[in-house]
């Protein structure tokens, strides 16, 4: 059994990080070998440059902490935002690996326990989460025991089990709702819809309670002040964590006191709550997986049979304009696969349940001192229109929709927008607009409840809505058009198509970009001495200047990359 | 050959990139309107590498393809709209409903209201689709999948009707009709070509075929005037397949 589960595992692994495709076209064949160059050079730089800002800011923070002695909130904090990181993500993950991957239609019908399948995806999932906490929580170890007075060995063996350890318990809290969550779903003929709602209060309660954990530490204050006030009340903080992830202390304690008895007997609660969680979650699964997986099958067949019945008469005759068509049919693939929703949406739910809870803490002194300071800002209405203006913005960086138009279709069903007589700035005009209005649509509950609380006038609203609308598009265009130049068409489950994606990032840096030179014109405008209205009109006309130009360049090279597209 | 030429390769050549060999070797060969044009040759002789260049899925190194006079490589839009395409595995979006589909395939081909809703009812009650056209295509079997790809890929009435491997996953009643709706496609002065492994079904149904091995046309005519070129007027289609075939392989 544990031969077949590791061949099992290793060859999911293989699959999930392509190595032997990698292996096969970058060794064997030697094509495209700018592109594991680009990407050690491009994300290994990023990520490097990344997790050296971890590593500094976590050494400046043990220096200041260390003051006081209570220096292991450093490991706290780390390993708790990267286990609610893991958490958040692992159940989106889940949900993605575990139910919609193409090759559980070859899995199930091998002589395989559902357990043992599920431990191999699971081993997917984990490999994935590990690539990230290299990032962001070993520069916190590092630094921790660079900078602490800790045995060596010791430290370094501890580091090791609790780094391999540390995202299995928050997978596992992720994983078990899931599961049961798909399992109730697949009772429902309405599977994908209940997985996406699912998945997304699921992510609700965390932001909450993250937001909750976070209003418990002092407020804004003088930065000297404010670190004193947060570590004096460090323990305290400790402790409400503590109260809902102990793993987290027990991972600190683990570390901080390596070499020691209460070191040791901290990592084996560690390890065997890892372990333990690991069980339970293998022994749900044997009983409830396949039952989720299977209902998923069965949906489409049995809808398919009521239709038969007598209800086929639905069928409609409706004539668009291919703009328009492409357009709809690209929101409607992207909001029936509970895959690309759970990721592309995120941020539509996440960032009006944190307005929400913001608004709700008002009365908290300093949550109140906060909007007091905010409201008594001068030109705030015209202020507050740019501030929608940008929320737009930052939902279409965050979506991932555009960078991932033609990347969704896969080497599957590439071949049939490639197959249309429509010219290249048509289908890619279809897919900006399709991506479009769901960033517009997806904005609106942020909107509703940024204007209500922020009491912003309905004339600041539209020209938000305006602008914001102008900005995204800017950014739809630009992923649209990167994502016909390369599209990432090889990929073995849907997750993959916007989760691996490069553009996704790419998205996100020209999102960045895009945003550097709003920022200056905003600066050159308030520096010509002009009234905020006249700033606000101001960006108005540099978003026209980049969308005209966009639009141009659309029209320019759209053809060329299109062609170039080989499926 | 009488009528105009609807599908014409001058000298059409294609090396995957890192490949040792060309995929298909300066390629000629031109399609007639009315004719039913059968394209045969063995696994990996380039039959779909071919196809796929004929409809714009990927790019000649050298030559020319026209579809109705129209340059693949210069004018896209316009020689795609004169052909109708369905790939070996007509994989669709499976989250759309069928007549979601076709609705999309129609809105592109401009195919106005009436017309698509006099062609889908002919095409689906042909395909026996009706009842299931609302739901899901992710529900169809292959074959239900195959004919949806058919109904969409003839819903304009194209000039030039293109299919790689068209009988797989057709039962043998709806086999039947398409057989017999490719040649009512082809008297309306329309073409088709077709990729095949079935060399009953094309030696029966083709006006002419071509055999493709290793990126070569080998040869090309109708089954009888292949017959008369080797002297041998007892043979199959299967026999001359078989001996070109194995005769370039031991070259």
């Amino acid at each position: 059994m544990a031969r077949r589960v590791l061949s099992l595992i290793l060859a999911q692994l293989n699959m999930n990080f392509a190595i032997s495709h990698s292996r096969y076209y970058y060794l064997k064949k030697r094509q495209r070998l700018w592109e594991p160059v680009l990407i050690v050079l491009g994300v290994g730089g990023a990520a490097a440059s990344l997790a050296v800002g971890i590593y500094t800011a976590a050494s400046y923070y043990y220096s200041t902490a260390a003051a006081i002695g209570q220096e292991a909130v450093t490991l706290t904090l780390g390993i708790l935002l990267s286990q609610v990181l893991v958490m958040i993500l692992g159940f989106v993950l889940v949900i993605a690996v575990f139910y919609f991957s193409n090759d559980l239609a070859i899995l199930i019908p091998l002589p395989l326990r559902p357990a043992e399948v599920l431990a191999g995806k699971f081993a997917v999932i984990l490999a994935s989460e590990y690539v990230g906490l290299v990032v962001f929580v070993l520069p916190v170890i590092i630094a921790y025991g660079v900078r602490a007075d800790v045995s060596a060995v010791p430290y370094v063996l501890s580091s090791i089990l609790v780094f391999l350890a540390l995202p299995v318990v928050p997978l596992v809290l992720a994983a078990i709702p899931a599961i049961l969550l798909m399992r109730v779903a697949g009772l429902s003929r309405r599977k994908d819809t209940l997985a996406m709602i699912g998945g997304f209060l699921f992510i609700g309660v965390i932001v909450v309670f993250q937001f909750f954990v976070q209003t418990k530490a002092p407020g804004v204050g003088e930065e000297a002040e404010f670190l004193a006030k947060m570590l004096a009340t460090a323990n305290s903080l400790v402790y409400i964590v503590g109260a809902r992830l102990p793993p987290s202390i027990w991972a600190t304690k683990a570390l901080a006191l390596a070499g020691t008895w209460q070191g040791l007997w901290n990592l084996g609660i560690f390890l065997v709550a890892g372990v333990l969680g690991f069980v339970v979650l293998l022994v749900i699964g044997d009983r409830v997986f396949y039952q989720g997986v299977l209902s998923g099958f069965e949906a489409g067949a049995r809808k398919g049979a009521a239709r038969r019945a007598g209800k086929a008469k639905a069928a409609g005759y409706v004539s668009r304009s291919p703009i328009a068509s492409l357009a709809i049919i690209e929101m409607k693939l992207f909001t029936r696969t509970p895959v690309f929703v759970l990721n592309g949406f995120t941020g539509f739910v996440m960032f009006p349940v944190m307005f929400v809870a913001m608004f709700l803490m008002r009365g908290n002194p300093e949550m109140a001192r906060l909007w007091d300071v905010l409201l008594a800002v001068p030109a705030f209405d015209a202020i507050g229109a740019l501030v929608i203006a940008a929320y737009f913005f930052v939902l279409a960086a965050m979506s991932s929709i555009p960078f991932t138009a033609f990347s969704r279709e896969g080497r599957r069903n590439i071949w049939i927008p490639r197959s249309f007589p429509a010219s290249a700035k048509t289908i890619a005009l279809g897919k900006a607009v399709g991506a479009e209005i769901m960033v517009a649509l997806g904005a609106i509950p942020g909107i509703a409840v940024l204007g209500y609380v922020a009491r912003l006038p309905l004339a600041s609203v539209a020209v938000g809505v305006v602008f914001g609308v102008m900005s995204s598009f800017v950014l739809n265009l630009c992923g649209v058009l990167f994502d016909m130049w390369r599209p990432m068409l090889n990929w073995t489950d849907q997750q993959k198509a916007v989760k691996s994606n490069l553009n996704v990032v790419v998205g996100m840096l020209m999102g960045v970009a895009v945003l550097a030179v709003l920022g200056l014109a905003v600066n050159f405008l308030i520096n010509l001495g002009l009234p905020a209205w006249g700033v606000v009109a101001g960006v108005g006309g540099v978003l026209a200047a980049l969308l005209a130009a966009l639009v141009a360049l659309l029209g320019a090279v759209a053809d060329r990359l299109w062609s170039g597209l080989e499926a | 050959m009488s009528g105009a030429s609807l599908l014409r390769l001058e000298g059409v050549s294609k090396t995957y990139r890192g490949g040792t060999r060309p995929a298909v070797d300066n390629l000629s060969l031109e399609v007639r309107a009315g004719e039913i044009f059968g394209f045969l040759g063995p696994n990996g002789a380039g039959k779909t590498t071919t196809i796929k260049m004929v409809v714009g899925l990927l790019r000649a190194d050298r030559g020319t393809i026209l579809v109705n006079g129209h340059d693949v490589a210069r004018d896209p839009v316009a020689a795609k709209a004169d052909i109708g395409y369905v790939p070996d595995n007509p994989d669709l979006y499976e989250r759309l409903t069928g007549i979601e589909y076709l609705n999309l395939v129609a809105d592109i081909f401009g195919v106005s209201r009436e017309e698509r809703r006099r062609r889908i009812g002919e095409l689906l009650e042909m395909f026996e689709l009706e009842s299931a056209v609302a739901d899901i295509i992710q529900s169809y079997s292959h074959g239900m999948k195959q004919k949806l790809a058919l109904t969409g890929a003839l819903l304009h009435d194209p000039r030039v009707f293109i299919l790689d491997e068209p009988m797989v996953g057709l039962d043998p009643r709806a086999s039947r009709l398409f057989k017999d709706m490719m040649r009512s496609h082809c008297d309306k002065g329309h073409t088709v070509f077709f990729s095949t492994h079935v060399l009953e079904v094309a030696e029966r149904l083709c006006d002419r075929v071509g055999i493709i091995n290793m990126g070569r046309l080998i040869a090309c005519g109708s089954v009888e005037e292949l017959r008369e070129r080797r002297k041998q007027t007892d043979e199959t289609l299967e026999d001359i397949f078989l001996e070109l075939t194995e005769a370039g392989e031991a070259k």
